[in-house]
């Protein structure tokens, strides 16, 4: 039996391997690269090949077009990758409105270029298309559709830093941190109290709601007009991928946020470190939050979140 | 659950677990099995209202009523009660949940 498996594996009747001949004509394929949730800002990368025989041409032209517009920083890459380096393959390359193109100088009959579309504001909670497509310089062309793809109703911001007692407050509605004179300013604005206290123990670094009660908040002297009942609760092993930027293949999604339920959830959390995490619902009802705790430096009294937001009101 | 010949029935360990599914106990939780009592410290700055707590118990013996979802234990001065039914459905002990917080 073994040796029946091993002859189906040959392409000759003498047993040695050949390699198969390419098919004629210009061919392609395409590679979603990027996962998780689309969200505004971030990005949706593809990898596109094409190729032919070189005995029929090169490629003049490789091509994207989304059906909406992205935002700026959406490119095409114009180099080839080898273990030696890269090779220039094309100028670079244009964006007029929806196409991304990169027009080829190099004589080259196969490519695989990488195209990065950064998710416009424009997209939020609709689908976009893609169409690939390359020329040849014998003529021929071809096309690959690709998507729709959702892009998330979701916000999100990266590496928020706050500061006991400096830039303490922190909003969920505008997803920024605010000094005290800021949130005196916007008290409606501030969601969250961040401090860190050495004891009493298990106290730590903490997320407390304006509203809470004072043994929550020792020593802390409120902006006046701060009186958020936002609710919280405490999170592990939920290390967003997009959010911590770390080796966990774990998403917060749209429907994450749309679903879970704050009945009976406390206004604080103590005790916070880093992979930790916070969902948090707005006192208003407006915006449900996931808050990842990126890092925290007791000497310093410093938290670093990262946050993903939606709207449900 | 399967019903046998055996008649011990006791907690033999307690665990209680928060929102974030780690423990919020300070330390090892104390089971006194002759008086049906559990005493447990936990972390200043639990919530109270959503905890889950997991019983070991003796083997073959079953929980009354069973542990579905969170568990509000946020009134201190009225402890929760579950009560451990032995193997032979025979024997059946109340055991009284007393929370404190840490100061």
């Amino acid at each position: 039996m073994l040796l029946s498996i091993w002859g189906t594996q040959s392409c000759s009747d003498d047993g040695v391997y050949e390699l198969p001949n390419a098919k004629a004509g210009l061919q392609n394929d395409l590679i979603k690269r990027s996962v998780g949730p689309n969200i505004v800002g971030s990005v949706i990368e593809f990898a596109y090949a094409v190729a032919q025989l070189p005995s029929e041409g090169n490629i003049s032209e490789m091509m994207v077009e989304a059906s909406i517009e992205g935002a700026t920083g959406t490119w095409l890459e114009n180099k080839s990758f080898d273990s030696n380096g890269s090779v220039e393959i094309g100028g670079a390359a244009t964006t007029d409105g929806k196409i991304t193109k990169v027009t080829f100088t190099k004589d080259t009959s196969a490519a695989t270029l990488r195209y990065v579309y950064v998710i416009p504001e424009e997209a939020k909670g609709k689908s976009v298309t893609f169409k690939f497509s390359a020329k040849s310089t014998n003529g021929q062309n071809i096309v690959y559709n690709a998507g729709p793809y959702m892009i998330s109703d979701m916000d999100m911001v990266l590496d928020l830093v706050a500061k006991d007692t400096e830039d303490a407050y922190i909003s969920i509605a505008d997803m920024k941190v605010y000094s005290a004179a800021e949130a005196a300013a916007n008290p409606s604005k501030v969601d969250l109290v961040y401090l860190y206290r050495s004891s009493p123990a298990n106290f730590g670094h903490a997320l407390v709601a304006p509203n809470a009660d004072d043994k929550y908040l020792p020593g802390v002297s409120l902006p006046s007009g701060l009186t958020n009942g936002t609710k919280l609760m405490k999170a592990f092993t939920v290390r967003d991928q997009q959010l911590a930027r770390l080796q966990y293949g774990v998403y917060v999604d749209d429907v994450d946020l749309q679903t879970i339920d704050f009945t009976n959830a406390p206004n604080f959390i103590t005790g916070m470190m880093a992979e930790y995490g916070a969902w948090v619902e707005t006192a208003d009802g407006t915006y449900k939050a996931y808050v990842y705790v990126n890092a925290v430096t007791s000497t310093t009294k410093e938290i670093r979140v990262s946050i993903k937001r939606l709207k449900v009101k | 659950m399967l019903i046998t010949e055996n008649a011990s029935c006791y907690v033999s360990a307690f665990e209680l677990l928060g929102s974030d599914l780690l423990t919020v106990r300070t330390k090892a939780a104390v089971i006194d099995t002759i008086q049906q009592t559990i005493h447990v410290e936990v972390k200043f700055g639990t919530d109270l209202k959503n905890l889950y707590p997991q019983f070991s118990l003796v083997l073959d013996a079953a929980l009354d009523p069973k542990i579905i979802g969170k568990v509000d234990f946020s009134d201190l001065s009225q402890p929760k009660e579950w009560t451990v039914v032995s193997g032979n459905r025979k024997v059946r002990k109340t055991y009284k949940v007393y929370l404190t917080v840490q100061n």
